[in-house]
């Protein structure tokens, strides 16, 4: 029997990494207005961990709290199982990378970098001896030392941030959408060097950004944050795979939404277009009367003579975009306009009629709450 | 055509701008080398005796150590003073701030005779003695002001993220103030010291009412001017008008440097 051989510490049956942050019912308000509310979270020792949410949705006021820069109203936050409420940032074994980075632009890359271990009091020679291990360690170049922070460049600045916020060796390391002001191209890099440098630190990462598609890259998990609160957290595959609501389904990119009503008989009958459907069953098997069917549009199909799908509907292409290795059709039908993406290889002869029959399969939408 | 003609409408104008500004101070420059002891053009015999006169005199040079006694004092103060005053006006949020920033400047608008009257009743009425040491406290209610408005641009053009980094990487409050904020500054502060020692320098009307029995560069030019006029009038009006300029251009010497040092 497999349970009788002694547990292979390096097994992947071990149980997950215990908490090093726990967040038990926090709310922050300033004044009447509240930021944050309800938040119950486990941090896992180790994990990078993204927060997203729109601007507005208390991430950045909840990353404070983890940081000691503000105090939550209500509720605990503990590290390895010590109450932190009221421990200030520089008592914390927490660093947060800033927006704006907030390197000190008197000060040079080496000493930017070398600067916690100067308010640390380590000496001059091993303080720039540890700076330029970190520097190696986030590729920025020797020559780099002397050099005004001001005069680097937008990569540039980002590193020394990274390096510098290592070298006040934190167990957590905080990151404010520091990679909001690159572009794409570097942008992708950064995010790469990122997750390897979270790989190689074994350190635990925590990022906010209001991009999705940042937060799938880089992490282990993500949470999705919505007007204070956290609507969902799981891996990246969980996330985009079985969203809970409506909300984090379109916020994870443009989808296709249908408003159905359910008929005695078990099926779907829609109100925003005619036609009956057949959809997978709700989540957690609620029972609902109305629902939203959602529609990725890679999982939208248009379909040849011949071809079948779950659900069928009519409607005429009146515009095409090119997204690079993909087009996005604008379908409308009736008076609602459906998105398919197809792959260039499967792209529409451009012929004349443009009028199609669209198709997906009851397993590759999602059955949400209204 | 038309940019020709523009350009030397600029060129006229500036031209004019800088004659009456600077005629009357080369006028005074000239007035002090007149070997004669009553002031009149053309001069007929240049002389370097006022100005020997000038540097031997014991009365001035007890005036001038009162000027720079008050100056320096002025400076320090008011420096102090200001940055605290500049971060409350321009970088922390708190109840009463927008009143606050409304009430620190309105000494700068007094007339200064009637805030030097004032300052002296006011001496009186609670029985202090005025004397230069009085001249530095009412110099103060009006350099205050300036200076604090002159850091607070500074104070406005810094990012508070990072204060809110060196404190995340373990500085303490001191540290922060020390290692970020105070360097940030500088550029605001070194202006401030500059504006506060020139302006206490040059200020005759308050310098007036409250400086009691001792006397300043400014006051004892007044009081020569309307009993007693010899060229050294306009001699230690010039020396007073070079060391200003001297010190200004050290100044922004000090701070071109600084900066050169820190872009490097």
């Amino acid at each position: 029997m497999l349970q009788t051989i002694p547990a292979d510490p390096q097994s992947a049956e071990l149980p997950p990494p215990k908490p090093i942050l726990q967040l038990v019912g926090i709310r922050k308000s300033f004044g009447t207005f509240t930021a944050v509310e309800g938040i119950d979270l486990d941090v896992r020792e180790g994990e990078f961990l993204t927060i997203v949410g729109p601007s507005g949705s208390g991430k950045t006021t909840l990353l404070r709290m983890l940081a000691g820069m503000d105090t939550p109203s209500e509720g605990n936050i503990t590290l390895h199982g010590q109450l932190i409420n009221d421990v200030p940032p520089n008592k914390r074994p927490t660093c947060l990378v800033f927006q704006s980075l907030a390197l000190f632009p008197h000060k040079s890359v080496g000493e930017n970098i070398a600067f916690p271990l100067k308010v640390k009091g380590v000496d001059a020679a091993a303080r720039k001896a540890r700076a330029l291990e970190l520097m190696r360690v986030v590729r920025l170049p020797e020559s780099y030392f002397d050099k005004n922070v001001m005069k680097c460049s937008g990569g540039e600045r980002q590193r020394v941030a990274l390096a510098r916020a290592l070298a006040y060796d934190p167990e957590v390391l905080f990151f404010d959408e520091p990679l909001s002001a690159i572009d794409y191209k570097l942008k992708k890099t950064l995010e790469k060097e990122l997750k390897d440098l979270h790989r190689e630190t074994g350190k635990t990462f925590i990022y906010i950004t209001h991009s999705l598609e940042e937060a799938m890259v880089m992490s282990d998990r993500i949470g999705v944050m919505r007007a204070g609160r956290i609507v969902q957290i799981g891996t990246p595959e969980e996330i985009y795979g079985a969203p809970v609501d409506r909300f984090v389904c379109e916020f994870v990119g443009e989808v296709n939404t249908l408003k159905v009503q359910r008929r005695p008989d078990g099926t779907w009958e829609g109100v925003d277009v005619p036609g009956t459907f057949t959809l997978a069953p709700p989540r957690d098997g609620a029972v609902l009367d109305e629902a939203f069917v959602v529609v990725r549009p890679e999982f939208m199909r248009i379909l040849g003579p011949g071809e079948s799908a779950d659900n069928r509907l009519e409607g005429v292409v009146y515009n095409e975009y090119s997204l690079g290795s993909r087009i996005q059709y604008q379908v409308r039908v009736g008076a609602k306009v459906m998105l398919v993406e197809l792959s260039r290889g499967r792209a529409l002869p451009a012929s004349a009629d443009r009028r199609v029959t669209l198709g997906w399969d009851a397993a590759d939408a999602f059955t949400l709450e209204s | 055509m038309g940019h020709k003609r523009t350009n030397a409408a600029i060129w006229s104008w500036t031209l004019f701008v800088l004659v009456a500004i600077y005629l009357p101070i080369v006028c005074g420059a000239l007035a002090s080398f007149n070997k004669s002891r009553y002031f009149g053009f053309p001069i007929k015999t240049y002389s370097t005796e006022w100005w020997q006169k000038t540097l031997d005199s014991i009365e001035i040079g007890m005036i001038v150590k009162t000027s720079i006694s008050i100056a320096l004092l002025v400076t320090v103060f008011s420096v102090v003073i200001a940055t605290f005053g500049a971060l409350a006006f321009a970088r922390y949020e708190w109840k009463g701030r927008k009143l606050y920033q409304k009430l620190i400047l309105l000494p700068i608008f007094f007339p200064q005779p009637v805030l030097g009257l004032a300052m002296l009743l006011g001496f009186n009425a609670v029985g202090i003695q005025t004397s230069w040491m009085t001249a530095v406290f009412a110099h103060m209610i009006w350099i205050v002001p300036v200076v604090t408005l002159v850091i607070a641009i500074q104070v406005y053009g810094f990012d508070p993220s990072l204060e809110e980094a060196a404190y995340d990487l373990g500085c303490s409050r001191t540290q922060v103030f020390r290692e970020v904020t105070l360097p940030l500054l500088w550029p605001g502060i070194w202006s401030g010291m500059l504006f506060a020692f020139l302006l206490s320098w040059s200020n005759f009307p308050l310098s007036l009412y409250t400086t009691g029995a001792d006397s300043t560069i400014p006051e004892w030019l007044y009081a020569k001017m309307v009993a007693g006029y010899t060229p050294m009038v306009p001699a230690l009006g010039t020396m007073a008008t070079l060391g200003a300029a001297g010190l200004l251009l050290a100044g922004g010497l000090v701070g071109i440097l600084l900066r050169r040092r820190a872009a490097a």
